[in-house]
């Protein structure tokens, strides 16, 4: 069982290692930036009241000077929400164009397995990535925060990262479906990319206004960093419906790839 | 039941139609030949067996399973070995676990006896591969699970004399084990050593179907000969000659044997008769040099199966450059 699942995701450990450190570097920097931006005796928060909503939204800008609010500004809202799903978003579009693209799947799918199989094997490798990069943030984080001098809610901080794994969950999704309708790997990617960016933008920019229900096809909507982290407020329901999208979208993508024609 | 039965396959993309209303069969035990030029759609119909692709019309089984069902597709890759045209592997992964993720999946009985014939270098990953090991690694997994029947496309290309012959000395002894071979090629000699029927595709449609040796006898052996003196057509007036030329060519120096003064003439032709007739007739001649190939599969089509604007006559000469590779030995 799993043979696939487990081989992708062998392949993805590394990578995902690399990604995690990446971020963690950027986190060092943003924490070490707190203290003089904290101590720079500018009235953040009359500065970002003049921000327009969707900007506030959009950057999940809230009671910037506490290190909670700071982090969900800076690092969560931005990073975890736009780069990391963009960036699962188009791991996962590379998986069947790519494969279709130079020939891969051909021998692939010579194997007695059925291609619902292989689809959702290849999603499920995408967990590794997304386990990794929550699972060892959190410490880098806190250990940040502590060095510092600052406390935060240790519970907060592991809730921000559980509740962004159906938010991702959800961006990989939407990557595998593109990567299962388009049959060239650099188009999937730019498409998915495209994708999260185009949901992300719909969602800040309608925040506010009589389009906002709009914003629901948007993943954003069901993930807040700052309502975890600045609010202490767990949006369950949001997890459920990116949970239950990630499943539904998954399945469609079995079931056309298992129609479809490889020409 | 025949191991791969094909009833009127058509496979349209629009602008050209691959595959024309194609019925055959493979039968169990046989290693078929599946021959035409380089985009006569041969790698559309492998593929439209393997399940990869629809056809447009038609229908075809495998080991009496319809490959447009996934489910019975299934259940008939089980005993098939596959070999795309030009496979491709994932770059980052070894040998080893390319073919360990195989064996997970569909088994590996015969892997060590196979990498014993064709040895990639397993501990290495496919980046670093040549594109012959890449070949090599396609073959040990489409043997390695001691399937009944091979569909491969192109199986030789990339592979060197040696293991050209090893493949065709292994596909031998498989047949001799009851193994079904449904083999591509777009080169004649590359395949008439080990297939008993072949089956001759030509812009989708399906030329003719039939045994090797009577399309070799009827394809023929190209000729070209260097004599001393003079030649005229007349001269190669006889049984089992087609399309002669005649040239006289001046002696250079790899000819310095011959008086400067002697006419040299060089003839080509294409011969179907009988090897001793062609011996005798020449033995009369002063010979400067005699070549015997075997004459190549375009030839063959333009002979047999009609002529058009895109085979002209010097697609003889630039078809022998396949020939030579292998050689031509006569009717083995």
């Amino acid at each position: 069982m799993l043979e696939f699942a487990r081989y992708e995701g062998r392949h993805r450990v590394r990578g995902s290692l690399v990604l995690t450190a990446g971020i963690a570097a950027l986190i060092a920097l943003y924490v070490w930036l707190f203290p003089s931006f904290k101590a720079s005796g500018i009235d953040w928060e009359a500065y970002i009241e003049s921000f327009p909503p969707a900007f506030m939204e959009a950057f999940g800008v809230r009671n910037i000077t506490s290190i909670e609010g700071f982090l969900s500004a800076e690092l969560y809202s931005f990073v975890w929400v736009l780069l990391l799903g963009m960036y699962l978003a188009y791991s996962a579009a590379s998986t069947v164009a790519g494969e279709v693209e130079d020939g891969r799947m051909d021998l692939r799918l010579s194997l007695p397995v059925s291609r619902r199989r292989i689809v959702g094997e290849k999603f499920l490798s995408l967990l590794v990535p997304v386990l990794i990069v929550n699972l060892l943030t959190p410490m880098a984080v806190y250990g940040g925060v502590l060095l510092i001098g600052e406390s935060m809610s240790a519970a907060d901080l592991v809730a921000v990262h559980a509740f962004s794994i159906p938010y991702l969950l959800a961006c990989a999704a939407i990557g595998l479906a593109i990567s299962v309708a388009l049959d060239r790997e650099g188009r999937a990617q730019r498409a998915a990319l495209g994708a999260i960016f185009g949901l992300f933008m719909i969602e800040s920019v309608v925040a506010g206004t009589d389009a906002e229900p709009v914003g629901g096809l948007s993943p954003t909507r069901y993930f807040d960093p700052s309502a975890i982290l600045v609010d202490g407020t767990y949006d369950l329901a949001g997890a459920g419906i990116l949970l239950g999208a990630t499943v539904v979208i998954v399945l469609a993508s079995q079931w056309w790839f298992s129609r479809k024609s490889l020409e | 039941m025949s191991a791969i039965e094909i009833h009127g396959l058509s496979k349209d993309y629009g602008p050209i139609l691959a595959n024309d209303d194609l019925t055959f069969e493979v039968e169990d035990g046989e290693v078929f030949g599946y021959l035409g030029p380089n985009g006569a759609g041969k790698t559309t119909t492998i593929r439209t067996l393997m399940g990869l692709q629809s056809p447009t019309a038609g229908t075809a089984t495998i080991m009496g399973h319809d490959v447009r069902d996934e489910g019975e597709l299934i259940a008939a890759k089980r005993s098939v070995g596959y070999l795309p045209s030009n496979p491709s592997f994932d770059r980052d992964a070894t040998g080893r676990e390319i073919l360990d993720l195989h064996a997970s999946i569909k088994g590996d009985d015969r892997r060590d006896e196979i990498l014993e014939l064709f040895d990639p270098p397993l501990d290495r990953t496919v980046r670093e591969f040549s594109s012959g090991n890449v070949q090599k690694l396609g073959l040990v997994q489409a043997f390695m699970h001691d399937p009944d029947l091979l569909v491969m496309d192109e199986p030789t290309s990339g592979l060197d004399p040696l293991m050209q012959s090893r493949f065709n000395e292994f596909v031998r002894a498989e047949k001799r084990a009851g193994k079904t071979f449904f083999l591509s090629s777009h080169v004649l000699s590359e395949v008439r050593r080990v297939c008993d029927r072949v089956g001759i595709l030509r812009d989708g449609r399906l030329v003719t179907v039939e045994r090797v040796e009577s399309l070799l006898d009827r394809s023929g052996k190209f000729v070209r000969a260097r004599v001393v003196g003079e030649l005229g057509a007349e001269d190669l007036d006889f049984d089992g000659v087609h399309d002669p030329t005649v040239t006289a060519i001046e002696a250079g120096p790899e000819l310095s044997s011959v008086p400067d003064d002697e006419t040299i003439t060089e003839v080509t032709f294409t011969f179907t008769g009988d090897i001793n007739d062609l011996l005798g007739r020449f033995g009369r001649e002063r010979l400067l040099d005699l070549d015997l190939e075997e004459a190549p599969l375009e030839d063959v089509f333009m002979r047999f199966y009609g002529n058009d604007s895109a085979t002209t006559a010097d697609a003889g000469t630039s078809g022998t450059a396949f020939d030579t590779a292998t050689g031509g030995d006569g009717n083995a």
